[in-house]
């Protein structure tokens, strides 16, 4: 009988912002145990809230093999790693006053805005160990600034948002990029409906689309990249990946629920144009006969399922100027679209700003944007550029059909 | 027993959740589980900041209130403050669902009823990947309050979720049917029903044609009236959004007329269903609150912090997806209330429109969108050939003014699995539905 054990902790605190005032904290810590054993072709699993005791675990797990729910038994082999990211973002005791002060200055900075919503502060760490000798421990910290704007007056409740997320706070930088953002917000610029490059972020756009990378599906028929895995599909610019690599995903874990390591903690979906990998846990993997990718999850008392822990574009310019030198439309909020099956894709874009030379003009007003799955990830994919305007800000851009509604 | 101290405000909600997850993917079994978790969450109040604490170690409330009362500092007018004069102090017991909870259920009559549906599927031959899911959850709610609250009551709901596959040829769909109920026994008897609906999906797949992207007058069924009341316009309705800018009251002025004479959205976690919320999180009695009313703003939803804030009434809507997380304003049940016509009277002057039927997905900001699954076009006043729709949308408030015509038949749909998202918040529980409305002009793309 082999075996897995799984620990994790997450950790966090919240802050929540009303008129640009904390008025909450929240503190949470919840550690999560599991059990996984294999035998003759089954799968038992166990799992508690709390601090695990594994051998309490095991014989659970055991009885749980009574449900015969068929899984494969193939094990990652050993392997002793560790990813630990664990330098403290802001001191706990320090964070209602350090997040107030930045809070009142971007307030100063931003009169004309309400802003509401949450600032909060985690930790995950997570062991895996398997019965072959696999130990993986993985540990990473996020800051997560998440903040709504109405602009005063408008009597809207959501205008724009200023969002960031990553493994240090660097005030300074924050708040000249949200200033930016405001000042453009007050410059109301059009568009004429054409073609234009859209910057979004690759998830924004792809989510609508990742029926079509479900390894199940695929092999069901019902993916539009049937047939295609190891074939070239998209533009020869195209590398995209999942990203569980801690220095770009900070809350994340290098590993995925089945002590998977990708090189580089990326596993590769498309890789220079060509079809590389599906979304599939070891189940459907050997099921279909398809190379796992590695990034199955699963709740601390389930089977492993697939899952998508967040997109990875690889640069292909060094910054926003480089990737559209001219006209260009960077979406911030596009809520509601969808892709009908052939893969025909619109969205309405609900806060959107024009951008010229890499620079923010101002906004634009409501429009809809659109595109076909095949030409948006071939001949319609610009590029991506990572960390500008400021680190941790990647934009993919897409040429798009720009309309009013 | 609990010792609240004086000079906070302070309540505590313990939840005892059981749920059953049992699914199947292509004939095999891949998740077969219960879970029974308990789990408290705290909060204290100084008057200037809310202390939270989420924790799994039930039997130890009273240390970990102590801990939060340290974090906060003593008010000594803590009860003159606005949000804590505006708690209810309802003490009740309230159980709906002690003689048929789905925790004395044995796990194999479950798995066994989710087996006697799944062939349906298969029966479909462009079906290539077939799913099953039965999902249940009882909740047994106690909430405790230093200002005397103490009320238990109990929660409930099971259902069935299918998915498929289907291909044919170049041309996919990935069809969909679910059902939500509160009793075990209301689950038997589907077959037809879901036979119907896997044929109507398969039938779109094979026959839909696409739409010419324009502005079409739109008819929508009680699931897609739905989607839109709660996109649209109940979010629009949470207050919590409107307590930032203080010229949000007067845009946001109750009177104002923001939609269609005909038109009256009403909101309430009286209604049985994933919706039912009889006591919220704060301890707030249920009760009907409309949001618009024959076309006018008549309401909004409210925790007792924005109803301090707004200086209105208390209305029920105060509600955390479990106990790791704070209440917030939220939804129960949201419905369109119904009007005079039949559906044959409501399509009847339609020369040329879409019937939206079921629905992937809908948003609502400024411009709300729905992304149908299953449409039809309307031609002359009859329902014609299925639509390839890829979403449906319109300014919000533009809309609402085009509603013209609704039925007198009201549904009002409860759900298994999936829900309301609301920044860190997913998925709660949530019910709604409304009558067939017909719209006179949405963008159809």
């Amino acid at each position: 009988m082999e075996k897995e054990f799984i620990k994790k902790t997450e950790q966090s605190v919240t802050l929540n912002v009303t008129a640009g005032k904390i008025d909450s904290f929240r503190e949470i810590e919840k550690t999560t145990g599991t059990v996984r054993v294999y035998e003759n072709g089954c799968i038992g699993v166990a799992g508690c809230l709390g601090e695990p005791n594994e051998e309490e675990l095991t014989e659970k797990a055991k009885a749980a093999l009574a449900f015969a729910i068929p899984y494969p038994c193939c094990l990652e082999g050993p392997l002793e790693q560790e990813e630990i990211h664990d330098e403290e973002i802001i001191p706990v005791a320090e964070f209602i006053p350090t997040m107030q002060r930045f809070l009142d200055r971007l307030g100063e900075l931003c009169p004309r805005f309400a802003l509401t919503n949450k600032i909060g502060m985690s930790r995950t760490y997570t062991e895996y160990r398997n019965s072959l000798g696999r130990h993986l421990v993985s540990c990473g910290r996020e800051l997560n600034i998440s903040l709504v704007a109405q602009s005063r007056g408008s009597g809207n409740l959501f205008d724009t948002g200023f969002g960031w997320s990553g493994d240090h706070f660097d005030e300074e930088a924050l708040l000249a990029e949200f200033k930016r953002e405001y000042d453009a917000f007050y410059k109301p610029v059009d568009i004429e409906p054409g073609r234009y490059p859209i910057l979004i972020e690759p998830a924004q756009l792809l989510y609508s689309y990742l029926n079509h990378f479900v390894g199940d599906l695929y092999a069901a028929g019902a993916s539009l990249l049937n047939g295609k895995l190891g074939e070239k599909v998209f533009s020869d610019k195209l590398t995209l990946k999942a990203d569980m690599n801690l220095h770009t995903a900070p809350n994340g874990c290098f590993f995925d629920a089945e002590g998977c390591v990708a090189p580089y903690m990326r596993p590769s979906l498309v890789e220079n144009g060509v079809l590389k990998g599906l979304l599939t846990t070891k189940k459907t993997a050997a099921a279909y006969g398809l190379p796992n990718l590695g990034t199955a999850a699963a709740t601390y008392d389930g089977v492993p399922d697939m899952d998508l822990p967040g997109l990875y574009a690889e640069p292909t310019a060094k910054s926003l100027k480089e990737l559209v030198p001219g006209k260009a439309v960077l979406v911030v909020v596009a809520a509601g679209g969808d892709a009908t099956p052939e893969g025909h894709f619109v969205t309405p874009v609900q806060m959107a700003y024009l951008m010229e030379n890499g620079e923010l003009v101002g906004r634009l007003p409501d429009i809809t944007i659109s595109g076909d799955f095949f030409d948006l990830l071939g001949k319609d994919y610009v590029g991506t550029s990572h960390d500008d305007p400021i680190e941790g800000f990647n934009f993919s851009a897409f040429v798009m059909d720009v309309e009013k509604p | 027993m609990i010792q609240f101290k004086e000079g906070y405000y302070a309540d505590i909600r313990i939840e005892d959740r059981f749920r059953t997850t049992i699914s199947y993917k292509a004939g095999v079994l891949e998740e077969m589980k219960t879970r029974n978790e308990k789990q408290a969450f705290l909060r204290v109040y100084d008057g200037k900041l809310w202390y939270y604490a989420s924790v799994t170690d039930v039997d130890h409330l009273q240390k970990t209130l102590d801990g939060l009362y340290a974090a906060a500092t003593a008010n000594p007018d803590i009860l003159e403050d606005p949000t804590v004069k505006r708690f209810e102090v309802n003490r009740d017991k309230l159980s709906s669902f002690a003689d048929r909870s789905v925790r004395d259920i044995p796990l194999a009559k479950k798995q066994e009823l989710l087996l006697s549906y799944l062939p349906i599927l298969s029966e479909e031959p462009a079906v290539t990947l077939p799913e099953g899911k039965y999902l249940d959850r009882n909740s047994e709610f106690r909430f405790l309050s230093s200002l005397g609250a103490d009320i238990t009551y109990d929660y409930q709901t099971c259902g069935i979720v299918l998915s498929f596959a289907m291909a044919e040829g170049e041309k996919q769909f990935h069809g969909s049917w679910s059902n939500g109920v509160t009793r075990f026994e209301e689950l038997r008897g589907l077959e037809e029903t879901i036979r119907g609906s896997v044929r109507e999906q398969a039938d779109s797949m094979r026959n839909a044609v696409p739409v010419e992207a324009g502005k079409y007058p739109v008819v929508l069924s009680p699931e897609a009236a739905g989607v839109f009341a709660h996109e649209s316009f109940g979010h629009k309705s949470e207050a919590d959004f409107m307590i930032s800018d203080e010229t949000m009251k007067e845009e946001w002025q109750l009177g104002k007329a923001v939609g269609s004479p005909i038109l009256s959205i009403a909101e309430s976690g009286a209604i049985p269903g994933s919706g039912f919320v009889p006591y919220d999180d704060e301890g707030t009695k249920a009760r009907k609150n409309y949001l618009i009313k024959n076309g006018v703003l008549a309401g909004r939803l409210h925790s007792a912090q924005t109803a301090a804030a707004l200086d209105e009434e208390l209305t029920g809507n105060a509600r955390a997806i479990d106990c790791e997380f704070e209440p917030i304003v939220r939804m129960t049940t949201t419905y369109i209330e119904g009007g005079d016509l039949s559906f044959d009277e409501l399509i009847a002057p339609i020369e040329k429109g879409y019937f939206i039927k079921t629905v992937k997905h809908g948003s609502g900001m400024s411009t709300f969108t729905i992304a149908p699954k299953v449409a039809y076009e309307i031609v002359n006043g009859k329902l014609g050939r299925p639509a390839q729709i890829s979403v449906i949308s319109g300014n919000v408030f533009e809309t609402l003014g085009l509603i013209d015509g609704l039925t007198r038949d009201v549904e009002l749909l409860s759900f298994v699995g999936g829900g309301c998202g609301k920044i860190e918040q997913y998925p709660l529980p949530v019910g709604f539905g409304g009558p067939y409305v017909r719209v006179s002009e949405m963008n159809v793309q």
